[in-house]
Parts: C-alpha cells; sequence; structure tokens
C-alpha cells in the first residue's frame, strides 16, 4: 500500500468515525427524564466513551494529512480539497481543546456533525495531488495556512457553542419572541441547504452526469472584441444555460426527468465562463435544501429548532456562552499570528508587499475587524448571551465567506487554491 | 456638577466620575445600597473622558475615547472594505484605463462603480480618513482607560469594604471553624500553590496573579499605532520605491536612484513531467510551472556613473539565485521574481562594412544595442550614429518611430565620412536583424549609397545574443522595519491579554464570619473553579457553580 492509499483510507475511516462519535455524543446527552443524580453520571460516562471515538477520529485524521505529506511530497494544504480536509481537523483539534477545559459532551453533539460536514464538502473537489507551483513553495505556506486554519476552526467551534446557546434559551411557549425563533430557524435551514448542496454534487457524480455546453465569449482588447468558444462542464443538469449559450451545444442537453433543458439562461451581467454553471449549483443546492428541509419538517410537524431545543435543555445556557466566547478569545491572536501576520510577511518574501488588498486579505481583515469588534463589544459593552451568541453565529458566515465564497466568487491572487 | 460629595465614609477623597471608592471599593452614590453585581470596569476609577463641564477638547477626546465609537467605526471600516472587493481594484493592473476598463469589463454596474470611486476604496479619501480616526480612537481609548487603571492597579487596599467584597460576582461567605490566623496562614498556602501573590492586612487578605494581562490590550493598540504609523511613513518621499523592468540575460542594467546595476547572469524556467501531474490535467494539457529563476550579479557603480557614452566601473556586491519565495535583498534593496520572456534579444552584434561591388572589406567594428557608442571608426570611413531605434516602426504620419525601449527591431542611422564622399557625409540606415532589414526595407530607404556600401554579419559568431529576459520587480521600503516591529508588539500584546487572566480574591474576616469576593477580567468559570478548589484545600467544601452570581461575563 503507498501512503496515498493509506492516507485516502484513513481520511475514510475517520470520516466514519466521527458519524459514530456523532451518534454517542448525541446519545451522550442528559434527557429530560433522568434524575439529576443519574444524568450528571449519564453524561460524564458517555460523553467520555464519544470522546474518545472522535479522539481517535483525530488520529485517523492526522495519519491521512502525514501520509499524504509524504506521499505528495509537501504539505497538503495547497488546494481546495486539501484546505478544506485541514479545516475539519483542526475544527476537531480546537473542539478537542475545548472539551479538554469545560467537559461538554453537547458542544461535541455539535462540533463533530460540523467537522463531518466540512469533510464531505472537502470531497467535492477534486482529491488528487497536485504539483506546487512555485508561488506556494515556501515555509510559509506551512505556517500561514496552518495557523490560519486553526484560527478560523475556534472561530467555528463558537459558532458552535453559541448555536447551542440560542437553541437552549430561545423559548418556544406562545408569546414569545418571534424574531429569534425566526432567525433560528433560518439558520437551522442554512445549514440544511449546505448538506443539500453536498447531497446533490454526491448524487449526481454517482450518476456519473456530465453535459457540456459551449459559450461565445467576447473580451475587449485594446478596442478590439475578440470572440472565442469555452465550453463549460455540467456535472448536474444545466436549469440555467450561460450567457451567451451556442445554439447547437444546448439542444444536444438531455432531457432531466422529462423536463426540456435548460430553463434558461443565466443574466447578462454574469459575464464569467463560470457563473452560469455557478449560478446553476446555487439553484440546485437551494432546490435540494428546501426538499430536505420540507421532508425533515413533514417529519417533525414543528421547526427543526423547536424539535432540537428540548434536547438541550439539560444544557448550563452560562455554560456554552462562556465556551463560545473563550473560544474566540483563544482563537482571535492565534488567527491574527496566522492569517494576518504571517500572511503579510509571507507577502512580502512572495509578491514583494505585505499588503496589496488582493480580495482574500481583504476579507481575512474583514473576519478580523469583525471578531475585533465582537470582542469590544462583549468585553466593553457587556454584549453577551443572546447577543453575542447571534455575532458568533454571523461571524461563521463571515468565515465561511472568507474562505469558500472569496474562491468561488471573486478571483484574486489566492485562485490557484483551485476550485 | 452632578455630584458634590466626593469623598468616600473612608475617608477618601475621590475623583469626581469615581464609581467605586479607589481605596476601600465601597460603591459610591447609590442609594438605597443595591445587591447587583458591581461593574468593576478599570476598577470604578474616574477617567478623564468623564469630566463635568467638557470643553471642545474634552468633546472630541470623549468622543474618540468612547468604545462604542471605535465600534462604529470598525464595522464602517468593515463594511467599506466589502465595496473594494465586489470588482477588481485598479492597483491589481499594471497599465489600464480605468474610466474604460470598468465599463467594458463589467458593464453599466462596473462603470457605476468606477464613478463612484470604488475602483480605487482603499486610496479613497474617506477610507484614510477612517483609518486615521480608528488610529485616534486607538491612543484616545487606551490613554483614557490605561492610566486610572495604572493608578486603581498601582495602590491597591487590602482591606475592603464589606459591600465591596459581597457584591463581586463571585462571592463566598459563611463561618470558619479554626483561629482567623491559623485560617488565613492556611488559606495564603492554599493561595500560593495556586501562584497567587499575597499580601495581607490583620484580618484581611488580597490575593492576586497575573496582573501584567491587564495590559496586554494597551501593548497590542501600542502596536497596532506603530503599525499604522509606519503604513502611513511610507508616503515620506524616499521611503518606498517600486518598479518592474525587463533584464535581458547577459548585461548589468541601471537600477534608477541607486548606485546599483543589477545583471541577469542566468534564467530559469522548468516544468513539470506528465509524471508529476494529475491524470485529469495531463488529459487538459495543463502546463505548470516547477521554478522560476534569475542567478542575478548586484553590482555598484563606483566611477562613470553618469557619463552617459562611457562604460560605467563596476563592482561585484553580491550573487543571489532570484526565485519566487527568494527575493534578492541587499541594503533594504529587494528583487523579486515576477515574469520572464523566452524570445531572445540582441545585444550586440559586430557588421563589417563592405563596398558590394567589389567585395572590398573595409572593417569590422562592435555596435552596442544598449549603450551604443557615437562614433566607430572602420577603415578609412568614420560612422556617426544620428539617429538610434530599439523598436523601429512607422507612426501615423509615416514618420519613423520607436515603439517601446525594448529592443525588438533596433534601428540605426549612421552618417558615413570618408574618401569619396561629401563633407557632411551621407545617412546610411543599418537594421542588425535580418527580418527586419526585408521587413522594412532597408536598401530601398538607402537608395543609392546602398549601392557603396553594405553592413552586414559575417557568421553568427559575430551575433551577441541574449537567451531571455526576466522581469524583476525592484523594491526599497524603509519602513517595513516599523510594520514588523508593530506587528510584533500588538501580537505580544495580544497573547498577553488573551492567554493569561488577571485574578484578585479578597478576604475579609469579622471575628469567625468570612467574606470572600473575587474577580477577573476573563474566564470567569477558570476563577470559580479556582476558588472553589483553594476553599476544598482548608476544608470548606462549595460547589463551583453555587459561588458565582453571574452578572457580567466578559
Amino acid at each position: 500500500m503507498t501512503s496515498l492509499e493509506l492516507s485516502q483510507d484513513a481520511y475514510v475511516v475517520a470520516f466514519f468515525l466521527f458519524c459514530i462519535s456523532f451518534i454517542l455524543f448525541v446519545y451522550a446527552m442528559p434527557g429530560k427524564k433522568m434524575k439529576t443524580h443519574d444524568r450528571a453520571r449519564h453524561e460524564r460516562r458517555w460523553g467520555r466513551i464519544s470522546f474518545t471515538v472522535t479522539a481517535i477520529g483525530f488520529g485517523s485524521q492526522l495519519v491521512y494529512f502525514i501520509s499524504r505529506w509524504i506521499g505528495a511530497g509537501h504539505i497538503p494544504v495547497s488546494n481546495m480539497y486539501e484546505f478544506m480536509s485541514f479545516l475539519a481537523m483542526m475544527i476537531i483539534g480546537a473542539f478537542v481543546v475545548m472539551y479538554l477545559i469545560y467537559r461538554s459532551a453537547v458542544l461535541g453533539a455539535f462540533a463533530v456533525p460540523l467537522a463531518v460536514i466540512i469533510m464531505a464538502y472537502a470531497s467535492v473537489f477534486p482529491s488528487e495531488v497536485q504539483p506546487l507551483i512555485p508561488q506556494l513553495d515556501s515555509v510559509w505556506l506551512k505556517i500561514h495556512v496552518t495557523l490560519a486554519a486553526l484560527g478560523y476552526a475556534f472561530f467555528a467551534v463558537a459558532f458552535v457553542a453559541a448555536l447551542l446557546y440560542l437553541l437552549r434559551t430561545v423559548r418556544w411557549d406562545s408569546g414569545s419572541d418571534r424574531r429569534s425563533q425566526r432567525w433560528l430557524e433560518f439558520t437551522m435551514g442554512c445549514i440544511i441547504v449546505v448538506i443539500g448542496f453536498i447531497a446533490v454534487v454526491f448524487s449526481f457524480r454517482a450518476a456519473d452526469y456530465e453535459v457540456i455546453v459551449n459559450q461565445k465569449v467576447e473580451t475587449v482588447e485594446n478596442g478590439q472584441i475578440n470572440s472565442k468558444i469555452e465550453s463549460v462542464t455540467y456535472t448536474m443538469p444545466p436549469l440555467i444555460a450561460p450567457y451567451n449559450s451556442e445554439e447547437s451545444s444546448l439542444e444536444a442537453v438531455p432531457s432531466f426527468i422529462g423536463m426540456k433543458l435548460p430553463l434558461m439562461e443565466a443574466p447578462g451581467w454574469m459575464k464569467g465562463v463560470q457563473a452560469g454553471r455557478k449560478l446553476n449549483t446555487v439553484i440546485w443546492s437551494l432546490l435540494a435544501g428546501l426538499v430536505l428541509y420540507a421532508a425533515i419538517r413533514l417529519i417533525l410537524r414543528k421547526p427543526i429548532a423547536k424539535a432540537i431545543s428540548p434536547l438541550v435543555q439539560g444544557l448550563d445556557p452560562d455554560l456554552v456562552d462562556e465556551i463560545s466566547y473563550r473560544s474566540i478569545a483563544i482563537g482571535f491572536p492565534v488567527f491574527t499570528l496566522g492569517a494576518l501576520v504571517f500572511a503579510m510577511i509571507w507577502a512580502q518574501i512572495a509578491w514583494s508587499r505585505f499588503w496589496g488588498w488582493d480580495p482574500k486579505e481583504v476579507w481575512a481583515l474583514i473576519t478580523w475587524l469583525y471578531y475585533s469588534a465582537y470582542l469590544h463589544l462583549r468585553l466593553s459593552r457587556s454584549w453577551h448571551g443572546a447577543k453575542s451568541s447571534w455575532l458568533a453565529v454571523i461571524g461563521l458566515l463571515i468565515v465561511m465567506f472568507t474562505l469558500v465564497g472569496v474562491n468561488l466568487v471573486i478571483s484574486g491572487l489566492h485562485s490557484y487554491s483551485g476550485v | 456638577m452632578r455630584f458634590d460629595n466626593t469623598k468616600c465614609e473612608c475617608g477618601h477623597q475621590n475623583a469626581i466620575g469615581t464609581v467605586l471608592c479607589e481605596a476601600c471599593g465601597k460603591p459610591q452614590h447609590e442609594e438605597p445600597a443595591l445587591d447587583e453585581v458591581l461593574e468593576m470596569r478599570y476598577d470604578g476609577v474616574a477617567r478623564k473622558s468623564q469630566k463635568a463641564n467638557p470643553s471642545i477638547i474634552d468633546r472630541i477626546w470623549n468622543f474618540f475615547s468612547s468604545v462604542k465609537v471605535a465600534v462604529y467605526l470598525i464595522v464602517i471600516t468593515l463594511i467599506g472594505s466589502m465595496f473594494g472587493t465586489i470588482y477588481p481594484q485598479e492597483s491589481q493592473f499594471i497599465n489600464i484605463d480605468a474610466s474604460l476598463y470598468y465599463k467594458q469589463s463589467y458593464g453599466t454596474m462596473g462603470h457605476i462603480y468606477y464613478l463612484l470611486g470604488l475602483s480605487h476604496t482603499y486610496e479613497s479619501w474617506w477610507f484614510i480618513t477612517l483609518l486615521v480616526m480608528i488610529g485616534a480612537s486607538l491612543v484616545i481609548c487606551s490613554l483614557d482607560r490605561v492610566l486610572p487603571l495604572y493608578r486603581a492597579l498601582h495602590k491597591q487596599k487590602v482591606r475592603k469594604h464589606g459591600q465591596f467584597i459581597t457584591r463581586q460576582r463571585i462571592v463566598y461567605q459563611g463561618d470558619i471553624q479554626d483561629s482567623p490566623n491559623t485560617w488565613l496562614d492556611g488559606m495564603s498556602k492554599s493561595l500560593k500553590k495556586r501562584g497567587y501573590k499575597i499580601v495581607r492586612d490583620e484580618d484581611a487578605l488580597l490575593a492576586e496573579k497575573n496582573r501584567f494581562s491587564r495590559w496586554g490590550p494597551y501593548i497590542n493598540h501600542i502596536g497596532l499605532i506603530i503599525f499604522l504609523l509606519a503604513v502611513l511613513a511610507r508616503s515620506i518621499p524616499g521611503w518606498h520605491m517600486e518598479y518592474y523592468d525587463a533584464f535581458p540575460q547577459g548585461q548589468p542594467k541601471e537600477i534608477p536612484g541607486t548606485p546599483f546595476y543589477l545583471q541577469n547572469d542566468h534564467f530559469t524556467v522548468e516544468y513539470y513531467g506528465e509524471e508529476d501531474m494529475p491524470e485529469q490535467f495531463v488529459k487538459e494539457g495543463r502546463v505548470i510551472a516547477k521554478l522560476f529563476e534569475t542567478k542575478a550579479t548586484l553590482y555598484r557603480c563606483v566611477d562613470k556613473c553618469d557619463e552617459l557614452a562611457a562604460e560605467p566601473v563596476l563592482e561585484e556586491v553580491m550573487k543571489h539565485d532570484i526565485r519566487v519565495n527568494e527575493p534578492l535583498e541587499y541594503e533594504g534593496l529587494m528583487v523579486y521574481q515576477f515574469d520572464f520572456d523566452l524570445t531572445p534579444r540582441l545585444v550586440a552584434v559586430k557588421p563589417v562594412l563592405e563596398n558590394p561591388q567589389t567585395g572590398e572589406v573595409y572593417g569590422q567594428f562592435e555596435l552596442k544595442i544598449n549603450r551604443t557608442e557615437t562614433h566607430y571608426e572602420v577603415g578609412p570611413y568614420t560612422l556617426e550614429l544620428t539617429h538610434k531605434f530599439m523598436d523601429f516602426g512607422l507612426d501615423e504620419n509615416g514618420k519613423p518611430t520607436t515603439k517601446s525601449q525594448d529592443p525588438n527591431a533596433p534601428a540605426f542611422i549612421f552618417m558615413i565620412k570618408g574618401p569619396g564622399l561629401p563633407n557632411e557625409g551621407e545617412p546610411y540606415m543599418y537594421f542588425p536583424l535580418q527580418k527586419d532589414k526585408v521587413k522594412f526595407q532597408q536598401d530601398v530607404i538607402n537608395g543609392e549609397i546602398a549601392n557603396k556600401f553594405d553592413l552586414h554579419v559575417q557568421s553568427m559568431n559575430d551575433v551577441t545574443l541574449s537567451e531571455s529576459t526576466s522581469y524583476l520587480n525592484v523594491r526599497k521600503d524603509t519602513a517595513m522595519p516599523f510594520i514588523w516591529i508593530g506587528a510584533a508588539i500588538s501580537m505580544i500584546g495580544l497573547i498577553m491579554g488573551f492567554y493569561w487572566q488577571h485574578r484578585r480574591i479578597w478576604l475579609r474576616l469579622d471575628g469567625q464570619q468570612l467574606a470572600l469576593g473575587a474577580h477577573t477580567n476573563k474566564n470567569w468559570y477558570g476563577l470559580r473553579n479556582e476558588v472553589a478548589r483553594a476553599l476544598q484545600a482548608v476544608d470548606i467544601e462549595v460547589d463551583a457553580k453555587s459561588i458565582d452570581r453571574g452578572g457580567s461575563k466578559a
């Protein structure tokens, strides 16, 4: 077995271990019907078992990471697949740290599935080992990317704890705060959409779906209009064709469950070659998310957040609030060092300037400003509980946009992370 | 004046705006006394911004000293920065006409973006103003708080007012069994073991640790201010220099504004072979570079630097292999690999002057493309250079012009003087490259004189080519050390502030009755466990959670 094969196996093992530890963590959550004394013992005992499984999963991730490093000859954080897998590993790492401080099993029931989702999301991207381009060939790749990912991971754990706080404290009896209820359910819905996206990608991948649509692209250079044909590969049925698609290639698109495709063209302002395809992916994800959400609602017969709420009533809200804040407090210096200071040092060496307002740089700065606003509000203006939890939840949105959105929507110097 | 009497019952005279007496900690101006957890920020000491009757300067000070204002500034900057990432910034391009580019590339939306000035968001007046305001806020917020905080922590009274202790967030009250002295000894030992410094005053005790972590935020802010100042300092003339240039292989080229010359000795580009790439890439025919390297020599000019015709005298300073992540660095001068061009470029030719009728060779000379001499002696003839074109072309009016400073199509016009020619000489145009000679019809341009003279190169041995050209980015940034110092100080402050917490425990025995209060600026969970464990060591069993009264959860 080569080290790359070992690496892939370890990845799958880690994935399944986390699925198991997720179920165990949920089981470890104390039920309301138990006696207080039994409850504490049950949580301690099953918390320890689930934590052990998680720790073994973390070890398996380390095996993946190290064997891929050996097999590829460079640290595996150089493309989207590798980075997302690494981020999942760091989230588990950050969770392990927070668990060792606070011994909260409920945190695991939410942090572990987040890592599972991110691991699944990583697998959406091509997982082949790619050669390292000269720009990335530096010790700073190891230091900057890994430390930045660790910082982001702590913010993700803070999100988990904040979400727990909200699930625990938002009341569902009549006459209580409708706005919090709605936004909390919306947050749950967003998570379902992400899961929907992953489900769609893997379903069509399993079916080997592939359709090529040609697009006429016009570029203006020195006042001259050059037009050329670009081909766009769709791995999901094209509901939306690229702007200015070629008729003949559209006619070749097979119909999908009796529907004549594509339904429409992307609007004219979406000019990029891949813009139509990305819009199509977004629509598929939303559709799948909505279907999934509707199915869950049908089974539960109530909002998801309301259904989870009784499961977490045994929780001390002050404790999860503290965990959320503490996770940001631990992550903030790590993030500053990894994502800003070391990034500046590397940028100075590789691109000759420490700061160039590249979109990725700007979004890292936005993330940093956001969390510094969070810390000032919490430390100096006593924003805690619900207010600070909402901030931590929105924070993850900004983090995810910085990590994924910038690469998908805006391109820039960091675009060689490849999508 | 809102409060006339600022004297506490313990006899201490407090400044206006004091919340908790600086000496004994008794809450001021609370009638009737409440039971809520005390607001312990800056230990309740008055800040400069809390003056009654503020003047204009006080008002500006008050504005910037507000954390609320600071948060607003942060949030506005954050949102402003987002706008700058919608479309690429002008600064991402080396050479574009922004007024056309955004319209052509992004349509009407792009044009509006450009008209709003968002195509240079980060250089715009409002963005710079925001940064300066954040800087002001950093300075004033810090000064406004650090001085009172220093005062409060520097002279702490050990014996605190009963209300001060029992209204902390972490409180324990109970009776002790031992004699007060024995009990305090035991408790001191237990706290010392946990790293506390103990001060005792009869039956009262103050235990404190990691006070330095309180300075973390202020050290962080100092670092940020140095950083921001260093960024502004880059606009000082001479502190910041940057340009791109082509360095053809094999000849030193001047770095303007410095005494240095840089020579590209050899440029290499390597690509990954098919065996190193995933199948998918091979199928797509992708080419991935493995290495860009310019072997470079840096020279210092020691003589004849400013004389145009003379060769400058150069002295080698250092050699370095410039790669993407390994710039050349010398006395603050940095040279980076930026781009390359593998088209060969002409460096020099050694043509012969020949009579095309008789085949008689009058002589040979070396013609350098870059530092061309103005005067050549070739046999009985002299050639005087009158015009030189690096990249020959014709403009709209059909007049000869040079399209760039790169030697793509070099052309020379000489005045030939000598036997059988008029005194003022006859003009002769010479294209060293055969393709240009044909393209621009050298013989037709020269007319009559082409029958008398022919300049041409006899063999490839007489041609010096540079195999490739390396594009390098030359920079000098005098402010860089300050940027790094600022960043380092800021990091030290962050680590001090976030990875340690200032913890204080006040104890007071009134007879056998114990009152304990504890405070920290962060991590109450850690403090309450520590207090519970310290109490357990002296046989007082308490549940960590039960001594925490909640309240300010920072």
